[in-house]
């Protein structure tokens, strides 16, 4: 088989995989002089594919022969697709080329399991030793750790990636047992927390000793399936928010399930792929990681599931009224950033300009921040009682617009319009929709 | 110190200088020093004849000095660098919106880079945060092609943001030689036998690509095309982060042009 086949069969593998970002370690050139590559602060993005995700590594499957044959998976064993598998130096010349020509950020690689999960992790380490020490490749490598991998193995591989991930799958032993029998809860957390101590220590090593080695100095990841079992949004976020308390990881990706298979305990295969709910799972992500929210204030046992016409900050905001109106002139850092349209640039800026010059609406524009929704919960030197607010105009504003580009028929509603109607996005009434959306959270407000 | 206070008057002079660095801060000289606030600066390039006065200024080293170690001692190190990243812009009034930010700033003193709510101030940072946002954008979009040994790549961008390409690829590529050639601003970046050049130039002709490069540009276009998740099409999504006038020099965009 030649290269070009296996590239486009191993790509076709690992598309499904959410993470490709190059972010958590900086580095500012090959360690000796000799070889190559560099790692920026604040990754980078090489080109965006045709479904709008940005690609910044060259992320492939070592080997998409599976001896495992999990329900939602595309490489399970017992689908019939063509097989490959690369060779060490196949990957690591790949590699090198793509990003001497500056295609790529560096490798992202995860694999189906071969024979078993530890000798597909040799393979796999066997190609990073040839990229790191054989080309002298210093760029950013992210590598999939397999449930059930040795210690050893895992320590070889945290050694020589930025980053490391061990999937969770899906949001609960439950969905696991039933859609992937073979890979059990501890195959996962074992190495999950080995490489969390790895980390720590890592770097306590790194404080006594300089040239001590680095263990996944990027950090670690995680991804799961979104829509495939029947968890609840609330459960999803709690279980990421326990993921970034316990394991201390450092990013957790949501994949949107594609049905690529007729199974009773799938969804049906007409399916849409579920992708407002996994953009509102980032954006409660997001929430949790940069703004500084518990996952117990972004939803509930009583709304355990994302209102599917406002973004989460936005739907805290109108829930919480009493926080507001914000002060731009006075409030501290943490409450403007729980103002819906003001995120931590804008925050810091606001933070910094207020100290010049008293801050209007005007200035607020200059400095950078979207008025669109922020208006309606902040007062400033020119609006010492806030914009005198229209219920209705509010609510228009506050609506978020990708609720009607990407479908919102996959969410449980609230109080909801006939959201039926939305099924063919060519409809008009979807306009009907988005007013009653609007004339229903007006009441609220 | 803040309160140096600079006085001038509106006036409807026109100041044409060379487009360069020193002949810019030779301009603000002028203006100081003459109590003068120029209708417009602009370079001899895109100087058009018109009614108003004008008045070539000349670039002076030794004033062009003077204003750059005064803009150092009474504002700002940071003032400095906007200075000099501004004149990389590609924006038609950009030379009289940073004198302008100057006279405020000599006003004000260090604090003038973080009055984000000033106009003035407001003005010169969203031109600098446009170039460095393109800077940052071709850092991933560019691509190279492997002329046998040299690396050569080609951009068309709207600012000059050439000069602040060059460290991240020397850092990324030490052993290597490349070349990357602005096609808007003719001028070329040349890393050869560990040592760096930006040079003026005439239309560059690169050779012919080999059987080689060609073989890696299909495997990456294929690459490319295999990632895309079909059911998750978006391409308004992919305009908005990678706008389409970066296509034209990137391998496995340009057949979608």
């Amino acid at each position: 088989m030649d290269i070009m086949d296996k590239l486009t069969i191993l790509t076709d593998g690992a598309k499904y995989d959410a993470a490709c970002t190059s972010s958590g370690v900086t580095r500012k050139g090959p360690a000796n002089g000799k070889g190559l590559g560099n790692v920026m602060p604040a990754g980078c993005c090489h080109s965006f594919s045709s479904d709008g995700r940005c690609i910044t590594l060259l992320k492939v499957l070592m080997s998409n022969s599976c001896i495992y044959d999990c329900k939602y998976c595309v490489n399970r064993s017992s689908n019939d697709v063509p097989r490959a598998t690369f060779t060490p130096s196949e990957l690591a010349d790949l590699t090198i080329q793509f990003y001497r020509r500056n295609y790529i950020e560096g490798l992202f690689l995860s694999s189906g399991v071969i024979k078993n999960p530890d000798y597909t992790s040799e393979q796999m380490a066997k190609a990073l030793e040839v990229l790191r020490y054989q080309y002298g490749f210093w760029g950013y490598i992210h590598t999939k750790i397999l449930p059930g991998t040795s210690a050893e193995l895992v320590r070889r591989l945290g050694l020589l990636a930025d980053r490391v991930s061990v999937n969770v799958e899906l949001p609960s032993e439950a969905s696991l047992v039933s859609l992937a029998p073979q890979k059990k809860r501890e195959a996962i957390f074992t190495p999950m927390a080995q490489i969390t101590q790895g980390i720590t220590t890592g770097k306590a090593e790194v404080v006594q000793y300089r040239k001590a080695p680095k263990f996944a100095p990027g950090g670690q990841a995680t991804q799961m399936i979104i829509g495939a079992s029947p968890e609840s949004d609330y459960s999803i976020v709690r279980l990421a928010s326990a993921l970034y308390g316990k394991y201390d990881l450092k990013r957790v990706f949501y994949s949107a399930y594609i049905p690529a298979i007729r199974d009773k305990m799938l969804p049906a295969i007409d399916t849409k792929p579920p992708l407002l709910r996994e953009h509102r799972l980032y954006q409660a992500d997001w929430l949790m990681r940069e703004y500084h929210f518990e996952a117990e204030e972004i939803l509930s046992d009583e709304e355990p599931n994302f209102n599917p016409y406002m973004d989460p900050k936005c739907n805290w905001a109108v829930n919480n009224l009493h926080f507001f109106p914000v002060d731009v002139g006075k409030a501290d850092y943490e409450a403007l950033l729980r103002v819906p349209g003001i995120g931590p640039k804008s925050a810091a800026r606001i933070v910094t300009a207020r100290r010049h010059s008293r801050l209007g609406m005007a200035e607020l524009k200059r400095i950078g921040v979207v008025l669109k929704r922020a208006k309606y919960f902040i007062v400033t030197s020119d609006e010492p009682l806030g914009i005198s607010v229209n219920k209705y105009t509010a609510a228009k504003a506050l609506i978020d617009p990708n609720s009607f580009s990407m479908g919102v028929e996959q969410l449980t509603l609230f109080d909801a319009p006939q959201t039926r109607f939305l099924l063919d996005p060519a409809n008009h009434v979807i306009e009907d929709v988005r007013e009653e959306a609007a004339l229903c959270l007006a009441t609220k407000l | 110190m803040p309160g140096y206070k600079i006085v001038v008057y509106p006036t409807d002079v026109i100041y044409i200088y060379d487009g360069g660095i020193a002949g810019f801060l030779t301009c603000v000289h002028e203006s100081f020093y003459a109590k003068e606030l120029p209708l417009n600066i602009v370079s001899d390039a895109n100087y058009e004849p018109s009614l108003y006065k004008h008045k070539f200024v000349a670039a002076d080293e030794a004033k062009a000095k003077t204003v750059r170690e005064s803009i150092a001692r009474n504002i700002s190190k940071r003032a400095l660098d906007l200075t000099d990243h501004l004149l990389l812009c590609h924006h038609e009034k950009k030379e009289l919106a940073l004198l302008k930010f100057l006279i405020t700033a000599f006003r004000v003193g260090p604090k003038a880079t973080s009055m984000l709510g000033d106009k003035e101030v407001s003005d010169v940072l969203a031109m600098e945060r446009h170039m460095l946002g393109e800077r940052h954008l071709l850092l991933g979009f560019i691509r190279f092609k492997d002329y046998g040994g040299m690396l050569g790549a080609v951009i068309s961008p709207k600012n000059f943001v050439l000069p602040l390409l060059a460290e991240h690829f020397v850092c990324r590529f030490p052993n290597e030689n490349f070349m990357i050639y602005d096609k808007t601003h003719n001028a070329a970046l040349i890393y050869q036998d560990r040592k760096l050049e930006i040079t003026a130039v005439e239309d560059i002709k690169f050779a012919d690509e080999s059987e080689e490069e060609l073989h890696y540009q299909n495997l990456w276009k294929s690459f490319y095309k295999t990632i895309g998740i079909k059911e998750r099409l978006n391409p308004k999504c992919r305009m908005s982060h990678m706008p389409k006038r970066y296509w034209i020099n990137m391998v496995e965009m340009k057949e979608f042009l």
